[in-house]
């Protein structure tokens, strides 16, 4: 046995690569995006031919690895879950086509929301298009669970979703990383035609559909026996008894460690497929206890799918709070309450309310995310504020540029590419409320080419007028520097062909397109007024400037040529402005609000904060060596 | 072990976790960390949950870590209430924590340990090893359950070599503060 340290999302590569999975494929999303880069660092240490790539969207993704699946390949695709709702258009129709080579979705869920728009619940998708779910409760578990996954899939020939939150995906755990892959069970035999399924016409989809419900319900009968079904804190004697536990995920370990805070013995019900749902197992459970909490997140999945629920609680009678991570807090309150409620008292240690107070009192502010020194999308933002004010509509997108939110230059992010169609919209709406204010979309790279093209196209074509900013930093940033269509390199570092963005905007028909540096200030400042005035001429219509530079925390280069420290000046008064209209990291506003200082340990020396001091107080360094 | 870390984005806080994770397990210990990504730039708070020998729960309640390792004396006061009464606080401060904190702290029977560990990291001329002179400092009170030993380990493992040299330096710089 050999232990080791993993990360979840490592622990899933580790697993992925072990049992012989042969095509994975992903677009990054926190918190899954560790994974792809784990099968790559997996591949190249234990010498396995795996294809890996970044797709260009989780739709793209998902159907890559389904072709390899229908290839008779093992295949397995990663995803944040709100990007399985831009796949769920394939997820819903490969249930019913069925796969050859088992076929694994992975779609990470994010309760909290720590870094996701929405709190949705994959195995509530899953259950709508009739997929079945693994629910890992450790990293550990989720190479026991892919093995059961792929041996799933292959046997009932169905997609199968193992589906890890944020706290499996992000925790470290001692894992024994023995292999116990197993090698496949349909063999690698190349696509094999079957038009009546890989092409089914709607008469043969409902053929598909009856074939997929009876694949579920034998799926069922044999989850009602499956391993990952267990409980623990079994009682010797099995009678009535006043409360006992549903719970699945990572909440589970949560609940179990709470039991053990507060010194009862609680049975367990540990359901490691919440779809389709082992309802014998569950029935026979509940009935043995006056009360019974279903503990799951982020949503109510398990209990949903179960028809009496006269003895059960969760989120669906209001006991379990419907929005927000199941912390061990919360969870340690919802527990003591119901039992509490039996007749069980119990005592734990919460925090201690006397100190929260004193440190309530020293009133300690939040550190919000803000980009980071020598960030282009500073620059960039910057210049757009100064250029058109605080009037004007600024739709925005997802990505480290969301936080222009802080630079007050983000008035909307709705999802991936609703910057443009929202700009779109915008601009249709303000010809009926007859609204002058200049719209200025932001986008970045990947998301772009994500899911950009489409909405650009469709603006071009309906004659709206706004200006589309693209901020170019040559990778997908926010989740790790992945690369784009639009680098030449893969997912392993492989030679891959570039797709040029311009090339892709002129191409969608855009009259006005300029690529520049946002570093550069005031040429900046002039495109964008240049933008403006095309988008109000007769001929007129999207203005597109490709702000172009790369990304700081992957290539610095740029910013190491020609490095420009700066000083601020005896004269600063502590105005505040640089510090709220820049808003730079290492532009520290003094205790006592007398000056604003640099903080050199975080400073990159980009010189970009000069223009943020109007009154000419911040300045490069030369100058005052010079002097 | 309950272990709760906190300091702020660029501080190394993940890595630090790291390495009393990897101390753990070369101690033989069941090890579950909980990490933050995404979000958390450079220059965000950032914070991780540690159970060396503990379960498999990926977060600590708060009232019941037994140690706060501070890398920021502000992220520390932040997480304080994580501590639980008879724990340990180990801090990067130059003046220990608000003394408003002194007179319940000191109720709860919660020790602080303070390091003025940018000043050591200044003069070994590398404030990157702030983090590892706060982890060598822990060891010399015997409530942090690991030995600068198994921190020294933990670093050889893992690497990578060209850092392992000043890491074991910033360790010892750590150590021999709290002399």
């Amino acid at each position: 046995m050999t232990t080791q340290l993993l990360l979840g999302n490592d622990a899933i590569a580790l697993g992925l690569t072990q049992n012989e999975c042969r095509v994975v494929t992903a677009y990054p999303g926190t918190p899954s995006s560790e994974i792809l880069a784990g099968v790559v660092k997996f591949k190249k240490k234990l010498n396995r031919d795996i294809y890996t790539e970044w797709s260009a969207s989780e739709k793209v993704a998902f159907e890559v690895a389904l072709a390899a699946s229908w290839s008779g390949l093992r295949a397995a695709v990663t995803m944040k879950q709100v990007g399985l709702n831009v796949a769920a258009d394939s997820l819903f129709s490969a249930a019913y086509t069925g796969v050859v080579g088992g076929f694994v979705v992975v779609p990470c869920d994010d309760p909290g929301p720590h870094s996701s728009q929405t709190e949705q619940d994959s195995r509530l998708l899953a259950l709508t298009a009739k997929v079945p779910v693994f629910d890992p409760s450790t990293p550990a578990e989720t190479m026991a669970m892919l093995k059961a996954a792929f041996e799933l899939s292959e046997k009932h020939r169905v997609p199968v979703i193992m589906r890890p939150t944020t706290r499996v995906c992000h925790a470290v755990q001692s894992i024994d990383v023995t292999d116990t892959g197993m090698p496949p069970l349909n063999g690698n035999s190349g696509f094999k035609k079957d038009q009546q399924r890989w092409a089914a016409t709607p008469v043969f989809r409902l053929k598909l559909h009856h074939e997929l419900n009876a694949k579920l319900q034998a799926i069922e009968s044999e989850f009602e026996s499956s391993s990952f079904n267990y409980v623990v804190n079994q009682p010797l004697a099995i009678s009535h008894q006043p409360f006992g536990i549903i719970s699945s995920g990572s909440v589970f370990t949560t609940s179990q460690e709470v039991l053990d805070e507060l010194g009862v013995e609680i049975p367990i019900l540990r359901i490691g497929t919440p779809y389709p749902l082992p309802r014998k197992l569950v029935a026979e459970f509940v009935s043995r206890f006056e009360r019974v909490l279903i503990i799951e997140e982020p949503d109510a999945c398990i209990e949903l799918q179960i028809a009496d629920r006269t003895h059960v609680s969760g989120r669906l009678d209001y006991v379990i709070p419907n929005a927000g991570e199941l912390t061990p807090e919360v969870v340690m309150k919802v527990i003591g309450g119901q039992l509490d409620k039996v007749g069980l008292t119990v005592a734990a240690s919460p925090e201690d309310s006397a100190l929260a107070g004193i440190i309530g009192a020293l009133k300690i502010a939040p550190r919000r995310p803000r980009l980071c020194p020598g960030c282009s999308h500073r620059s960039a933002f910057f210049t757009l504020k100064t250029t058109f004010g605080p009037n004007a509509i600024y739709p925005g997108d997802i990505g480290c540029y969301t936080l222009g939110t802080n630079l007050r230059v983000v008035d909307t992010c709705i999802d991936m590419g609703g910057s443009v169609t929202m700009a779109a919209g915008f601009y249709h709406a303000s010809k009926i409320t007859q609204d002058k204010r200049p719209i200025v979309a932001t986008i970045g790279d990947s998301t772009f080419l994500h899911s950009g093209i489409v909405p650009l196209i469709n603006s071009v074509h309906t004659n709206a007028r706004f200006i589309l900013l693209i901020l170019d930093n040559h990778t997908t940033a926010m989740t790790g520097a992945q690369p784009t269509p639009a680098n030449d390199y893969a997912a392993d570092g492989s030679a891959a062909t570039r797709v040029p963005i311009e090339n892709i905007v002129r191409a969608c028909g855009v009259k006005f397109v300029h690529v520049a540096d946002p570093y550069d200030q005031e040429p900046f400042e002039k495109l964008l007024k240049d933008a403006q005035a095309f988008t109000q001429t007769d001929e007129g219509g999207v203005a597109v400037i490709i702000a172009d530079r790369p990304c700081v925390l992957y290539d610095d280069s740029p910013v190491e040529a020609n490095p420009i420290p700066v000083v601020i000046t005896e004269e600063c008064d502590g105005c505040r402005y640089c510090v709220e209209a820049f808003e730079c990291p290492a532009l520290i506003l003094r205790a006592d609000k007398s000056r604003v200082d640099i903080n050199y340990n975080v400073c990159v020396d980009c010189g970009q904060c000069i223009d943020a001091c109007y009154k000419g107080f911040i300045i490069p360094k030369e100058v005052v060596m010079s002097n | 072990m309950k272990i709760v870390l906190a300091g702020i984005g660029g501080q190394g806080v993940v890595y630090a976790t790291k390495i009393l994770s990897q101390a753990g397990l070369l101690r033989g210990e069941k090890v579950m960390a909980s990490e933050n990504h995404g979000m958390s730039q450079r220059g965000g708070s950032v914070m991780s949950h540690l159970k060396i020998g503990g379960s498999e729960a990926p977060l600590i309640r708060r009232g019941t870590a037994d140690l706060l390792v501070g890398f920021d004396r502000t992220e520390t006061m932040r997480n304080l209430t994580f501590v639980r009464a008879s724990g340990n606080v180990f801090v990067n401060s130059t003046n220990g924590l608000d003394s408003s904190l002194s007179e319940r702290l000191q109720e709860l029977n919660i020790a602080v340990h303070a390091i003025n560990a940018e000043a050591c990291a200044k003069e070994l001329g590398s404030p990157a090893v702030t983090n590892l002179i706060v982890l060598g400092f822990a060891p010399a009170h015997n409530e942090f359950g690991l030995s600068l030993d198994d921190l020294k380990s933990a670093v050889r493992a893992l690497g990578p070599a060209k850092a392992v040299e000043l890491n074991l330096k910033a360790l010892d710089v750590g150590a021999k503060a709290a002399r």
